[in-house]
C-alpha cells in the first residue's frame, strides 16, 4: 500500500527539505522578466535565465520584495546604476529560499548587488561598441553635416509621450517664431518591443530623407526612464547607416546609452533637442543679421570715403583751375604786353618807313617841279619873246586914257574949288563963337555935351562954356519936365 | 534678380558672406556696391522668410507623407 499524503503535507515536506537545505540567504543571477509594484508597496518579480540562443527560457522564479525592503532597496540600485529597477535588466540578488504550502515556491529578496547590473550591462554595451567599431560604422552618423537650419524635423516617438509634447510644444511657441515642419513616426519607446519598432519607424523615414533635414529621436523625461533598449546594437546600426543626421533626447542622466553614442547629437531631454534646434535657428539668424549689418556699415564707410575723396578731388580740381587761370591771365598779361611792344616797334619801323617814303617822296615831287618848273621857265621865256609886240599896242591906248582922265580931274578939282569958297563963307556965318556971342552957352559934363538932364546926377559938376569963359558949377538939384 | 528654386539656408548664407567679403577687400566699385547691397537684400528677406513663414508647399508634401 502505497503511502498517500495529503498535499499540505507534501508541501510541508518540501518547505522542511528547503528550509534546512538553504538555512541562510544566498546570491542568485537572474535577469528581471516581470516587475509589479503593488499599491501596498511590496514588489512582485519574475525572474528568468536566458539560454545562449538569448530566446530559450532556461529557468524561471517568482520573487518578492517586501515594502520595507524594497523603500531601501529601490533607490541604492537606482542610484547606484542610474537606471530604474525593471525589466529587461540582469540582477544579482540575495534571496532566502522559501515555499509556501499554498503560494509555492517564490523567493524572498533580501539584498541586491547594483555593481553586477553594472557590470553587465558594461559588458553588453562593450560587446556592442566592439562590433560597430569594427563594423567601420560607429561615427558615421557623426560625420554627417547637420543643416544650418533643421527646419523640416521626422521624429520618432511615442505620440502618448510627455516627452513628444513638450518637445512639439516648445518649437511651436519659440520665441523667435520660427516655423517648423515636423512629422512623427510613431514607435514603441521602451520594452521589448522597442528595437523593431524604432528600426521600423527609421525605415519609414528613410523614403523622404531628400525632404526631412534631420532626425529626433525622444522618449518621455523623468526617472522612469529604461535605457536598455537602447542599448541596443541593431538600433545603433541602424542609426549610424541612416542618410540624415539623427539627435536623441530619450531622457537619462547618467551614462550615454549606445544609441546616444552613435546619434550625430546626443542631448539629455526632448526639451533639450528642441532648445538645441531652435539655438541653431537663432545662430543662423544672428550670424545672417551680424553679417548684414557689417555689410552695410562696411558700404556706408565706403560710402563716406567714396564722398571725402570726391570732395577732395572737388578741391584739388577748383585748386586747379584756380591755378590754371592765374597762369593764363600772366600769360596773357605777357602775351598783351609783348604784343604791345610788337605794335610800338611795328609802328616805329611802319614811321620810320613812312618817313623815307615821304623823304623820297618829297624828293619826287620837288624833282617834279623842278621839271615843271624848267618846263615852264622854258615857255615863260618863249613867251617873253611873243608878248612884247601886243602889249605895246595896248600901252597906247592906256596913254590915251590917263590923259584924258587927267583933263577931266582937272576940270572937276575946278568946280570943287569953287564950291569951297562959297562954303567957307556960310561957315564964317555960323561959327559957335558967333553963336555964342548971342548969349547962348555950352554946357558939358564927363567931357561931353549935355543935351537933356536925364543923363545928370546930383553934386555933379558942371562945365559952361561962355563966349568969354568957362564957369565950373555943381548940381544942386534936377527938375525934369519942361521950364 | 531672383532666388534659384531649391536655394538652401547654406548657399544663401555662403552667398552674403561672399557679398560681405567681397566688400571687406574692396572689390566692388561704387557702382558695383549697390548692385550687392540689393542682392544681400533678397538673400536676407528670403531667409527671414522662409524661417517665419509657412511654405504651402512644404505642408503639402508632409500631408503627403502623412498618407503613405
Amino acid at each position: 500500500m502505497t503511502e498517500r499524503l495529503s498535499l499540505s503535507e507534501l508541501n510541508g515536506a518540501v518547505k522542511k527539505v528547503l528550509a534546512s537545505n538553504f538555512t541562510t540567504p544566498v546570491w542568485v543571477v537572474g535577469e528581471i522578466s516581470e516587475i509589479n509594484i503593488h499599491s501596498n508597496g511590496h514588489c512582485y518579480l519574475t525572474l528568468i535565465e536566458k539560454g545562449d540562443s538569448e530566446d530559450r527560457i532556461v529557468a524561471q522564479a517568482r520573487a518578492t520584495i517586501w515594502s520595507y525592503t524594497f523603500r531601501m532597496l529601490r533607490p541604492f540600485f537606482e542610484t547606484t546604476t542610474g537606471q530604474q529597477l525593471t525589466d529587461g535588466i540582469k540582477v544579482l540578488l540575495q534571496v532566502s529560499v522559501e515555499f509556501h504550502e499554498m503560494y509555492g515556491f517564490s523567493l524572498n529578496v533580501r539584498n541586491i548587488d547594483p555593481t553586477y547590473t553594472l557590470g553587465a550591462q558594461a559588458l553588453k554595451r562593450r560587446e556592442i561598441i566592439r562590433r560597430l567599431t569594427d563594423d567601420g560604422v560607429i561615427t558615421m552618423n557623426k560625420e554627417l553635416e547637420l543643416p544650418l537650419v533643421p527646419q523640416k524635423i521626422a521624429i520618432i516617438s511615442s505620440p502618448s509621450a510627455a516627452g513628444y509634447e513638450d518637445f512639439m510644444e516648445q518649437l511651436a511657441n519659440n520665441s523667435n517664431g520660427y516655423k517648423f515642419y515636423t512629422k512623427l513616426f510613431p514607435a514603441v519607446m521602451q520594452g521589448n518591443q522597442a528595437e523593431q519598432s524604432i528600426v521600423n519607424a527609421l525605415d519609414r523615414i528613410y523614403p523622404h530623407e531628400d525632404f526631412f533635414d534631420v532626425v529626433v529621436m525622444i522618449r518621455g523625461g523623468g526617472s522612469q526612464v529604461d535605457l536598455s533598449c537602447f542599448d541596443n546594437y541593431n538600433i545603433a546600426y541602424h542609426i549610424t547607416q541612416f542618410p540624415l543626421p539623427v539627435l536623441t533626447g530619450i531622457g537619462h542622466e547618467k551614462d550615454d546609452s549606445i544609441a546616444d553614442l552613435v546619434a550625430h547629437t546626443r542631448l539629455k531631454t526632448p526639451t533639450a533637442v528642441a532648445e538645441f534646434i531652435l539655438d541653431g535657428v537663432a545662430a543662423f539668424e544672428v550670424r545672417m543679421n551680424l553679417m548684414q549689418q557689417e555689410t552695410i556699415s562696411l558700404i556706408e564707410n565706403r560710402m563716406e570715403e567714396e564722398k571725402e575723396l570726391l570732395e577732395e578731388l572737388t578741391d584739388e580740381l577748383s585748386r586747379l583751375v584756380r591755378d590754371q587761370l592765374g597762369n593764363k591771365k600772366k600769360e596773357l598779361r605777357e602775351h598783351s604786353w609783348r604784343f604791345q611792344q610788337e605794335i610800338k616797334l611795328t609802328l616805329q619801323h611802319s614811321e620810320h618807313r613812312i618817313g623815307k617814303i615821304l623823304q623820297r617822296a618829297g624828293f619826287l615831287v620837288d624833282r617834279y617841279f623842278l621839271v615843271h618848273r624848267q618846263k615852264i621857265d622854258k615857255a615863260r621865256n618863249i613867251l617873253d619873246v611873243k608878248i612884247p609886240g601886243s602889249v605895246q599896242g595896248r600901252m597906247e591906248i592906256l596913254d590915251h586914257y590917263i590923259e584924258k582922265c587927267n583933263h577931266l580931274a582937272v576940270k572937276r578939282i575946278d568946280h570943287e574949288k569953287h564950291r569951297i569958297e562959297l562954303a567957307g563963307q556960310k561957315a564964317i556965318l555960323s561959327d559957335p563963337a558967333n553963336i555964342l556971342k548971342k548969349g547962348y552957352s555950352i554946357t558939358t559934363v564927363r567931357g561931353k555935351l549935355v543935351k537933356e538932364v536925364a543923363l545928370l546926377i546930383n553934386e555933379e559938376v558942371l562945365k559952361t562954356r561962355f563966349y568969354d569963359g568957362n564957369v565950373l558949377s555943381k548940381i544942386i538939384e534936377i527938375k525934369p519936365g519942361k521950364s | 534678380m531672383t532666388i534659384k528654386k531649391g536655394l538652401s539656408y547654406k548657399e544663401a548664407i555662403s552667398e552674403i558672406e561672399g557679398i560681405l567679403q567681397q566688400i571687406e577687400n574692396d572689390e566692388p566699385d561704387v557702382d558695383q556696391l549697390s548692385e550687392k547691397v540689393k542682392r544681400l537684400s533678397v538673400l536676407v528677406t528670403w531667409c527671414r522668410e522662409k524661417l517665419h513663414q509657412t511654405e504651402e508647399e512644404i505642408e503639402k508634401i508632409l500631408k503627403d507623407i502623412e498618407k503613405s
